[in-house]
């Protein structure tokens, strides 16, 4: 006799028989969840917010990867959702036929889609806590630990991860709202069948996406361009709507993709007829699932390339300099001379050589900047103190350098790198003022000089001699400075460099406390007109650097005076910049898992919804090779397209970025950029490996079915 | 038993609109099994449906024990459902999860508690169809023809006045196919149920005291049963074959 007597009770065993179906969605909840709550916990971390800076780019970097994956996941969770409803609807579908009324079928229906959910988001939240833990723990034990690396979690992340927790299990309710709501209970019956209708893609939505995409990106690249110089007012915030088109026509690219391929079987039309037959049938299903797929491995290779273009011109740079220390600082300063240096150096059984010293002061140089006006629009005006810039004679530049420049009177030259890609160039100065006496001489461009450690958001001009002296006569010793530089004398000593970068930073008084972008000229022209400079206002805040903390990445990255000593900023360079390199680590790591996680079960979505196509072909005498090439086809579509275009994409994203810093790619970043095609190829090959095993896998659960 | 009148229903396809069901009457008395017959798109599956109350019609009015379907809310029609009709599909529509003893007493858990007499009829209807020694099996285990007997005891389990069936042997071999018919039969006789069958098979309508030919969404002709079955089937085919010039 049966056990089962009620409602509840033949529910709860259905919900059993169904446990195959549940543990799809619950690992699809519980997959999204855990990366939703390890990346937001990282990114909220305090080690994190104290390494990225506020306002950089590094930040909204992390930040547009973070809804890029938040995207992902909240696809991939309604498609769980849907596809869990697909195969419940059945069973919903009879109860309802043979006389279960909604009201009736709801609160069973609700208890099991709410416990689901909320379970598994739930278990999804508590494991991204082990999970950030365990990858951070093996990036410090394997690649790089500092102070900076310990890991201290800010559980305000819980708001991001719980406002999607609302949303899967939300999602979940109104979908089963939605289903109890349907009229029509054939169709809840039939749900499991329905696929997608047939509507005819004509052959030019392909090109036509191409089309869109070259559009979208020239219209939305260049807009904001036009739009200053036509209406003189910063680019509205809409205007990025002009990207749309790329979005769209990616989607009609991705759609020609799988339904026609862009293969022209002129020998063999028959060719792909099985599996773009199937494809006709659930191809916008499939394009919605690659797109989240390409976007989240064009954040994986976002990401990931971060490491090599970031640290390889850096660390190239860092090379490349001519001398091993290389410092400035200010005349009131009592910064320890030759003497002290060379005795410290001793201690560390270190002689040094090549010693050179030079004088410069800090005057207030004119240029053009942008004003705003009171209407949002802006002009272009000619300051005469628009900014500070560091002055050297040509003797000085020859006493530092080596190198004659021969300097016109009412001219200036300025110092670049070799490479000449410093992003700071100040060509537009007509005048220079001493900002203590106020006197002023008429200047203009002259040319480049070059000399890479002489490289800084300030500038350094050189000026002919006699024009020097006069520029500076009655400036106070806070608007001198020296120059300094040596080498170590055979194999230079890292606990030298480190004792002399303590000794020097302690030596420097509270009024040095500052940031490069801490401009004094521009501070002393905006009080002078009864204005607060906005560095001094809570905006600035962000900027500040502290003598608290000289050997956090933002004071060595960020102070005034910082000095360049070759060896330390080498040896501490991955030390210093740990926390923001192991976090795009970890958003690859994260990325790259979510997509191939996608593309798996979509493929076996794919593979399930066809298994009686997979049959009949079987039947009708389709051999193994056939068959298994068949399931290589759809499954090549889903894996193979997304990866190359979010790979491509930002491949040459980056080429362009690159490309438009300075206007040419330099040799460190074609060295940069061939690292980045090298880890494609590892990705590639990943992604490849992925593939095949799902296909095996897909193989044997249709030979499965057929059994 | 069941009156149709009048019925009207069409199906909205993007702009335009598709008539299936042209003013149908009919009705059908205690006791009778009726089967209704057309070619593919005549409207006899839309038919059952609007009858079964799964999808809503346009006009018209279908009554089932002196109780209208039109203008009913939700909780009543699935009430009548559940009550007054019984229901036969062409896939059985058995729940997986469920032993075939359980999937025959579905339609009486969604009532309420399952009572000692439920599981008794259903034990009774069991052996009445032949299936009593698969009562503890699973759907997956068991044949077609098993399966649309357990579909068939399900339909009777409540006692309705009208057992609607869709296209009953239309996945079903010859052999399993007469068996589910002469199930029908010993419902009819035995328990005096009301049965409505769509049919493609003329054997299988062979079996009813009238079968309802239509064509077109409209009711093309009605033919009484007289004479032996083989007589009558030959009758149900120089009928369709006439209605197909």
């Amino acid at each position: 006799m049966t056990e089962m007597l009620n409602m509840k009770e033949m529910e709860r065993k259905l919900q059993k028989a169904d446990r195959k179906h549940s543990r799809l969605y619950l690992i699809c909840n519980f997959i999204a969840l855990t990366i939703i709550s390890a990346f937001s916990a990282l990114m909220c971390s305090r080690t994190v917010q104290t390494v990225f800076p506020e306002g950089g780019d590094s930040r909204k970097q992390m930040y547009a990867i973070f809804v890029m994956t938040l995207a992902g996941c909240v696809v991939f969770t309604v498609y769980a959702v849907g596809l869990f409803f697909r195969h419940k609807s059945r069973q919903l579908g009879v109860l309802m036929a043979i006389g279960a009324s909604r009201r009736m079928l709801l609160p069973g229906l609700f208890r099991e889609v709410f416990f689901l959910s909320s379970f598994s988001a739930a278990a999804g939240i508590l494991a991204g806590f082990p999970f950030v833990g365990i990858i951070w723990g093996l990036f410090r034990l394997l690649l790089v630990d500092s102070s900076e690396m310990v890991l201290s979690l800010d559980f305000r992340c819980l708001f991001i991860s719980g406002a999607f927790f609302l949303l899967v299990v939300g999602s979940a309710c109104l979908t089963a709202w939605r289903y109890l709501k349907k009229t029509n209970i054939m169709d809840v019956i039939r749900e499991e069948h329905i696929n997608e209708p047939v509507r005819e893609l004509g052959r030019w939505c392909g090109p036509a996406g191409f089309l869109l995409i070259l559009a979208g990106g020239v219209m939305g690249y260049y807009a904001p361009l036009m739009w200053m110089t036509i209406f003189s007012a910063y680019p509205p915030f809409w205007l990025s709507v002009l990207y749309v088109p790329v979005f769209v026509g990616l989607y009609m690219v991705m759609l020609h993709t799988v339904v026609h391929g862009w293969k022209i079987q002129k020998k063999n039309r028959y060719k792909n007829i099985i599996s773009r037959g199937m494809m006709k049938f659930q191809g916008r299903q499939t394009v919605n699932n690659m797109l989240v797929i390409t976007l989240l491995i064009a954040g994986a290779a976002f990401a990931i390339f971060y490491l090599p273009v970031g640290s390889l011109s850096s660390l190239l740079g860092y090379r490349a300099y001519t001398c091993d220390y290389f410092y400035q600082y200010r005349a009131d300063q009592k910064i320890p001379g030759k003497e002290a240096v060379v005795e410290l150096a001793e201690q560390y059984h270190l002689s040094l050589k090549d010693w050179s010293e030079a004088e410069y002061i800090t005057l207030g140089a004119g240029g053009e900047g942008d004003v705003s006006d009171k209407d949002g629009h802006f002009h272009m005006e000619y300051e005469v103190l628009q900014r500070e810039v560091r002055v050297i004679s040509e003797d000085a530049w020859y006493t530092l350098t080596g190198q004659q420049a021969e300097v016109l009177p009412g001219t200036y030259w300025y110092i670049t790198n070799a490479q000449e890609t410093n992003i700071y160039t100040y060509e537009d100065a007509k005048d220079l003022t001493n900002m203590v006496t106020r006197s002023r001489i008429d200047t203009e461009f002259a040319g480049y000089l070059h000399y890479d450690l002489m490289v800084d958001e300030i500038g350094y001009f050189v000026l002919d001699n006699e024009e020097y002296k006069m520029m500076a006569q009655g400036l106070t010793d806070d608007w001198r400075g020296r120059i300094v530089q040596f080498n170590a004398d055979g194999k230079d000593s890292y606990p030298f460099a480190s004792a002399f970068y303590r000794l020097f930073v302690n030596s420097f008084d509270e009024s040095c406390e500052q940031s490069c972008t801490y401009d004094r000229v521009v501070k002393i022209r905006e009080n002078e007109r009864g204005k607060t400079y906005w560095m001094d206002t809570e905006r600035g805040d962000k900027y500040k650097i502290s003598f608290d903390q000289t050997d956090s990445m933002a004071f060595k990255m960020w102070w005034v005076y910082r000095p360049s000593f070759r060896i330390l900023l080498i040896n501490d360079y991955l030390r210093m910049t740990g926390v923001l390199y192991m976090m795009f680590l970890f958003v690859f790591i994260v990325c790259l898992t979510t997509a191939l996680v996608i593309c798996n079960t979509r493929c076996r979505t794919i593979a399930l919804n066809n298994r009686y196509v997979f049959d009949d072909l079987k039947k009708l005498g389709a051999p193994p090779a056939f068959l298994a090439r068949e399931v290589g086809r759809q499954c090549s579509g889903v894996f193979v397209t997304p990866s190359l275009v979010g790979m491509i994409t930002i491949y040459l994203l980056f080429s362009g970025i690159l490309y438009a810093n300075d206007g040419r790619i330099t040799s460190y970043e074609v060295i940069a950029l061939g690292v980045c095609l090298g880890i494609l190829v590892l990705v590639g090959v990943v992604v490849y490996f992925v593939y095949r095993s799902t296909v095996k896998t897909i193989r044997r659960q249709l030979a499965a079915f057929s059994s | 038993m069941l009156y149709v009148k009048n019925l009207y229903k069409s199906y909205q396809v993007g702009k335009v609109k598709y008539p299936v069901l042209k003013g149908i009457d009919f009705h059908v008395a205690q006791g009778e099994f009726v089967a209704v017959m057309g070619p593919s798109g005549s409207g006899k599956t839309t038919l059952l449906n609007c009858i079964s109350c799964y999808i809503p019609f346009d006009g018209g009015s279908i009554m089932v024990g002196g109780v209208k379907l039109a203008g009913q809310d939700e909780e009543t029609l699935a009430k009548i459902r559940n009550t007054k009709l019984g229901f036969v599909f062409q896939d059985f529509m058995l729940l997986d999860g469920l032993s075939i003893r359980e999937n025959i007493l579905v339609p009486r858990i969604v009532q309420g508690e399952v009572g000692r007499d439920a599981e008794q009829l259903a034990e009774r209807l069991a052996d009445m169809f032949g299936i009593g020694h698969i009562m503890d099996k699973y759907p997956a285990d068991v044949s077609g023809g098993e399966k649309q007997r357990a579909a068939v005891a399900r339909s009777l389990i409540n006692s309705p006045m009208v057992i609607l069936a869709d296209e009953p042997t239309g996945n079903l071999d010859s052999k399993s196919s007469r068996i589910v018919i002469e199930t029908f039969i010993e419902a009819k006789e035995k328990m005096e149920a009301t049965i409505f069958m769509v049919t493609h098979d003329s054997f299988a309508a062979s079996f009813c005291d009238r079968v309802i030919l239509l064509k077109d969404g409209t009711i093309y002709r009605q033919v009484e049963k007289e004479g032996s079955q083989r007589e009558f089937q030959d009758k149900l085919l120089d009928a369709i074959r006439e209605m197909s010039a």
